[in-house]
């Protein structure tokens, strides 16, 4: 029996149910103080859900959560914070039109007789950042930051509530190479100044170099928790997952053929500031290879496939696919050539609220095959719906009548997977196409590039993970500020060589 | 088990909530009356008991007898009327529907009514009945009408789509417009009846030139009323409206803009042409039941309107509500309405009470409307047991909401 | 010149300070499409309530010893009265909308419809007639501040800012200039404002961070209903001669246009009505209105029909969006029900 007194906080047989799914099954959770513990589980296996529960925005079924050991309620995020706790969102919960500082005080201002008392709160924050090392600019605007100082005003919120338990969920995500080792040694410097951390995360890595301890949880059940010095990486993804995953892409040598897309001197205008998003950008895809755009997200990767597809107007340069400029063409007139896995599939992909069968024509409806005189063949529609739905495994409540908001995220990124590979166009554009999803439907979309590859397609994938891009690409192009930074081969360069270019630490010029 | 389903059903459950909506609008009109008939001493309890019977039963109202008491009966002059008084509000509540189904609120429905009632007022009175026979003279006024409300609906339509101004701030502009545009134009127009002394503000009805819609026999089935051919030919546009919104291409790429713009533009859809395209169609059908009121015959309209809208405009949106924007229910719902209406009537006519009781049944009706998401998701979770899905399943997501969030109240974009 | 500013600040203010009430639901995340129900209603209110104390006592005795000060309590009494009542009934927004996580723009639509059928049904039980008006006298003789009432003599010239600012006023106009400046401190700079605001930009983080947004919601939209409910009475009073027949105009619509025009900031709101405000007073009064004092009503010879005057605020307002709502900024999560099982 170990002493009560090692755990900073305790969360013990927490079992949460929703409408007709277990969240979490009686989970065990426990926090020794100053520690660094990983919570390792896949999309969808409870982590959200436990954490929720321990800031009181679900109420558990059953269990209880302790502080120092003594039995604690938790009804609200006051609670969570009275305690101590603090959490950095993977989704940054912060108002953009607000200055860092205003973020920082938010639920926790000091006031007298109502009105805001900021001088004070500056000085503290200041003091903080200090401290810990965390520089920000108080007065920006938080839309006008970069995501790594977002994050860092994150911190910084936890640390002005004095909070001494912090929670860290998927921090990583959005970071480069660089900038993750940055964090870690945060991380480690707050430890060691006493606080303890929760570290969110699904990356092996990273959970091998900066953790204590492991607990990992699959689909919504508590699986173990071990010292990270005493197990492997692969232990921890067949603890993680099931069963043994290969945490490699199977695929042959490319033979890349002709050119599919050439894209020569692109430049696209932001919307949000002045300057141009994407800037003189060239390169070319043939047909039989996977290229990758890599990057940290907002480097003009978003705006020039808006520009690609015809979302958003090129302001000069030439996009020339399979031999035909469509630099300004129609959006179904580029659809010819080219088929296109969105990067949000709620909002370019999917109509959610249409069915399952309808979204799968939604490109589509205006062929001979599908409409005569105007009038839709329902049952043309319906046959093919269900075709689709076959071939490639896509579960839904009610087959092609199922409307698609019902329908999990990663069956509805099937069902769009479905849609694009099966208009058989020259090109596949893919971006970000496993975000979000578990690895099972990781492994089956990846496996679907590259059988499409070997078809002969061309696809430009776009991606933000790093192993992903590694692993699946024939050549990789890093963006960084709208430019091309850099080209490489998978094979020859390495994560941190990659780091330095997506940063902008270093530059195809400089190198030339 | 099929049957069960079918309770079950989301369709049957939508059905269910508007009853729901009605009965609770109804209840809220009967406790009105009664609140008033209990405080008021100059009403008195009596008045209670009368009101709430009109209220609920005035159709089949046939006034009052020797003794002062209500008589009921087959009255078919109401129901004449009723029908008659449908055939717009069947037009403005498809107009709302359409728009609503194509992801847009079409508050814009009295503006287009009244240029539609211009241009066809204008063209039926224009247009010598002595050369061009009266039957061609209505299909021209009507399809002019309905153009000139195509037109109108699409300037909020291209607002909207290409200038990103929220289109229910830039209807009711454009509603206002009209009605100020309206009143010049018959202002300087000799339109204005000048033949009756009585009827000043008025315009000349469009028998004055022979023109009238043909009655069908409608006239002997209910005699004593209003009532045309118009209701037929509204019905039969809803059904084509059903058509074409479930059934065409056209519709598929409407809808498909409504429900998510972004995807429809994604996939080829071109989404600024569609919205535009709507709006005008919406127009259409709103100018469409103008058309059809106002070349009645019997009908005459009051032209100097800057300072108010026509209501069977606003009360399109009541009755799209509450048919849950399917067109064939539409119909029924512009029944119900109208005969709401004729209830107003008798209730003002017999009691001491007034007809905007009615509206305030209307207005609840249209409050529990806004929810009625709410009372069938409620319906559905009575008698459901929860389902044990496997744990594995991820929740599906139920987070988006797109359309209307984003373009409320005219959000600057990125586009 | 003294008229123009004059008119021009009759219609001005009331706009200005239900455009406010636009903002304070928008900005906790509700649209309030229900601004012209709320006016209003709170015009019937308003009206109503100074009906009813006009055969009360201390007023009656007021009004015969030319009491003003008790008689502008009387006006202060009625807008506070038609506040409240404009603050309940946007409860049942503010209940559909937050509760319910209902469509909130079918919800103001529906306070819109309803309000004046209410406010008919009832005026017509009550006046037997469609409009209610003052028991007796005019709103100038009770309500209207001159500079006889003030002490001075009827043939003093105040100078111009003296005709113009304390010559012919109402009291309601510079309440409503002080209750619009203290709300847009409270907006900026205290604490209640910064979380009122953050709820309708990212009511996710606010809820993160421990702030009820439920709560702020409630408060926004209730400030906002008795902000419309004042601006309904005040409109009411001081251009409808204190009288209420179930319309304003679509004041509460062009209050909305002039929010939006705004960019949902207090002082570009302020300028955004006195431009409304110069334009709806054109409209008005364009046939004696004499700019340069020459004696020359020139709108009217210029022989334009008053109906092309009357659109013009319209017009105005389509025009001035058509240029500015690509570049205007509406609180990111207003119209969307904020659920807190979701995150």
């Amino acid at each position: 029996m170990e002493n009560k007194q090692d755990y900073v906080i305790e969360m013990l047989h927490i079992t949460k149910e929703f409408p007709g799914i277990i969240a979490n099954d009686d989970i065990t959770l426990q926090l020794r103080r100053g520690e660094i513990h990983a919570l390792l589980g896949e999309n969808g296996a409870g982590k959200s859900t436990l954490m929720s529960v321990l800031f009181g925005l679900y109420k558990p079924e059953k269990g209880e959560i302790r502080k120092n050991g003594e039995k604690v309620t938790i009804n609200d995020p006051n609670d969570a914070t009275r305690l101590g706790i603090g959490m950095v969102h993977q989704h940054f919960k912060l108002v953009e039109v607000f200055t860092v500082l205003e973020n920082i005080i938010l639920g926790a201002e000091t006031t007298k007789l109502g009105f805001l008392q900021k001088k004070e709160a500056r000085k503290k924050v200041e003091e903080l950042s200090k401290k810990y090392g965390l520089s920000v600019d108080l007065d920006a605007k938080v839309e006008d930051i970069t995501v790594g100082m977002q994050q860092r005003v994150e911190i910084l919120k936890m640390l002005y509530r004095d909070n001494e338990i912090l929670i860290f969920d998927e921090p990583t995500a959005v970071l480069t190479p660089q900038e993750i080792d940055e964090l870690m040694a945060v991380m480690k410097n707050l430890v060691a100044e006493g606080k303890s951390i929760l570290f969110i995360s699904h990356k092996l890595n990273e959970i091998m170099q900066v953790s204590d301890r492991v607990t990992v949880l699959r689909k919504g059940k508590y699986i173990d928790t071990i010292n990270t010095a005493d197990t492997t990486k692969e232990e921890l993804s067949s603890m993680m997952v099931g069963r043994p995953v290969q945490l490699v892409v199977d695929k042959y040598e490319a033979k890349p053929g002709e050119v599919v897309l050439k894209v020569e001197s692109v430049c696209i205008r932001s919307h949000i500031h002045n300057r141009d998003a994407v800037h003189n950008v060239s390169f070319e895809v043939r047909a039989g290879e996977i290229v990758c755009l890599a990057g940290i997200d907002g480097n003009g990767q978003t705006e020039f496939i808006y520009g690609l597809s015809g979302l958003d107007k090129v302001s000069s340069g030439k996009i020339t696919l399979c031999g035909r400029d469509i630099t300004h063409a129609a959006i179904a007139d580029r659809g010819h050539d080219m088929s296109h896995i969105p990067e949000d599939r709620h909002k370019h992909g999917l109509v959610l609220d249409f069915s399952l069968e309808d979204n799968m024509v939604i490109q589509r409806f205006n062929e001979p095959m599908f409409q005569h005189h105007g009038f839709i063949d329902k049952k043309q529609v319906r046959n093919y719906a269900e075709r689709l739905i076959e071939q490639f495994d896509v579960r839904s409540g009610q087959g092609p009548v199922t409307i698609t908001r019902s329908m999990s995220g990663g069956n509805q990124q099937k069902a769009i997977i479905a849609r694009e590979i099966d208009r058989d166009k020259a090109l596949i554009v893919a971006v970000q196409p496993t975000r979000g999803l578990d690895v099972g439907a990781i492994e089956y979309i990846h496996s679907q590039l590259v059988a499409e590859r070997d078809r002969g397609k061309a696809v430009l994938l776009v991606s933000l993970e790093l192993d992903e891009v590694m692993g699946l690409s024939d050549r990789i192009l890093v963006m960084h500020n709208g430019e091309i930074a850099g080209e490489f081969d998978p094979k020859k360069t390495t994560v941190e060589e990659l780091g330095l270019y997506m940063a902008g630490a270093k530059h195809k010029k400089e190198a030339e | 088990m099929e049957k069960k389903s079918f309770f079950r059903s989301e369709s049957f459950r939508s059905v269910l909530a508007s009853l729901i909506s009605i009965v609770i609008g109804m209840a809220v009109g009967a406790l009105i009356i009664c609140a008033v008939g209990m405080t008021d001493p100059s009403l008195g309890a009596s008045s209670v008991g009368e009101g709430i019977k009109l209220v609920f039963g005035g159709l089949f109202s046939t006034g009052r007898n020797a003794q002062g008491v209500l008589t009921w009966g087959f009255n078919s002059t109401n129901i004449g009327n009723m029908l008659f008084r449908a055939t717009p509000l069947i037009m403005t509540g498809l107009s709302v529907a359409t728009a609503y189904k194509t992801g847009l609120f079409n508050i814009g429905a009295p503006g287009q009514y009244l240029m539609g009632t211009m241009a066809s007022l204008m063209i039926a009175l224009s247009i010598p009945s002595d050369k061009v026979p009266p039957v061609l003279i209505w299909i021209i006024a009507f399809a002019g009408g309905t153009l000139a409300g195509a037109a109108w609906g699409m300037i909020s339509g291209a607002m909207k789509a290409f200038l990103n101004i929220n289109e229910v701030i830039a209807c009711i502009m454009t509603n206002w417009i009209a009605a100020n545009l309206v009143t010049f134009f018959f202002d300087i127009s000799n339109f204005k009846n000048v033949v009756e002394n009585t009827k000043s503000g008025y315009i000349y009805k469009t028998t004055y030139n022979g023109v009238a819609t043909a009655k069908l026999g409608l006239d002997k089935i209910f005699s004593g009323s209003q009532v045309n051919g118009g209701i037929i030919i509204a019905i039969i546009i809803a059904a084509g409206v059903y058509i074409l919104m479930e059934k065409t291409t056209l519709g598929f790429q409407l809808k498909a803009c409504g429900s998510n713009r972004h995807a429809a533009r994604y996939a080829g859809i071109k989404d600024k042409r569609n919205i535009v395209l709507s709006m005008g169609i919406a127009g259409g059908l709103s100018a469409a039941g103008a058309s059809l009121y106002y070349l009645a015959g019997n009908t005459e309209f009051f032209w100097s309107t800057y300072q108010s809208l026509p209501a069977i405009g606003f009360n399109g949106i009541p009755v799209a509500l509450l048919a849950l924007c399917n067109p064939i229910g539409v119909i029924f719902a512009a029944f119900f309405m109208s005969m709401l209406d004729i209830c107003g009537l008798q209730l003002s006519n017999l009691t001491a009470y007034n007809e905007y009781i009615t509206n305030v049944i209307i207005a609840v009706i249209v409050y529990l409307s806004a929810f009625s998401l709410f009372i069938s998701m409620l319906l559905g979770k009575i008698g459901k047991k929860p389902e044990t899905v496997n744990a594995n399943e991820e929740k599906p997501v139920i987070n988006d909401k797109t359309t209307v969030a984003e373009d409320a109240a005219g959000k600057g974009g990125n586009e | 010149m003294t008229y123009i500013i004059q008119q021009t600040l009759l219609y001005a203010i009331p706009l200005m300070i239900v455009a406010l009430a636009g903002v304070f639901a928008e900005r906790s995340g509700i649209i309030n499409l229900a601004l012209e129900g709320i006016m209003i209603f709170g015009a019937f209110i308003g009206v109503l309530f100074v009906n009813k104390m006009q055969s009360a006592e201390w007023v009656i005795a007021a009004k015969n010893a030319k009491d003003w000060m008790s008689l502008q309590g009387l006006e202060v009494m009625a807008m506070a009265t038609a506040a409240l009542c404009g603050a309940i009934f946007s409860l049942l927004l503010s209940f559909a909308s937050i509760n319910l996580k209902a469509d909130q723009t079918i919800g103001g639509t529906a306070l819109n419809l309803m309000a004046p059928a209410l406010v008919l049904f009832f005026i017509r039980i009550i006046a037997n007639q469609n409009t209610l008006q003052m028991q007796t006298g005019d709103a100038a003789s009770w309500f209207m501040i001159k500079k006889t009432t003030l002490g001075f003599s009827k043939t003093d010239d105040l100078g111009f800012l003296g005709n113009t600012f304390i010559h012919r006023v109402y009291l309601a106009t510079y309440i409503c200039i002080i209750v619009f400046i203290i709300l847009s401190v409270i907006l900026y700079k205290t604490r209640f404002g910064l979380r009122l605001r953050s709820c309708g930009e990212n009511p996710q983080a606010s809820d993160s961070l421990g702030i009820n947004v439920y709560r702020m919601r409630y408060a926004g939209t209730t400030i906002s209903g008795a902000l419309a409910g004042m601006g309904g009475f005040v409109y009411a009073l001081t251009t409808a001669n204190c009288s209420a027949n179930g319309d304003v105009a679509g004041f509460g619509f062009l209050a909305l246009a002039v929010m939006i025009f705004g960019n949902w900031k207090p002082l570009n709101i302020a300028g955004a009505s006195l431009l409304f405000g110069l334009f709806k007073c054109i409209a008005a009064g364009y046939s004696s209105i004499d700019i340069n004092g020459d004696g020359i009503y020139m709108l009217a010879e210029l022989g334009i029909s008053p109906h092309i005057y009357r659109m013009l605020p319209y017009v105005i307002t389509l025009v001035v969006l058509a240029f500015t709502s690509s570049k205007s900024r509406a609180p990111k999560a207003e119209g969307i029900p904020y659920d807190k099982g979701k995150r």
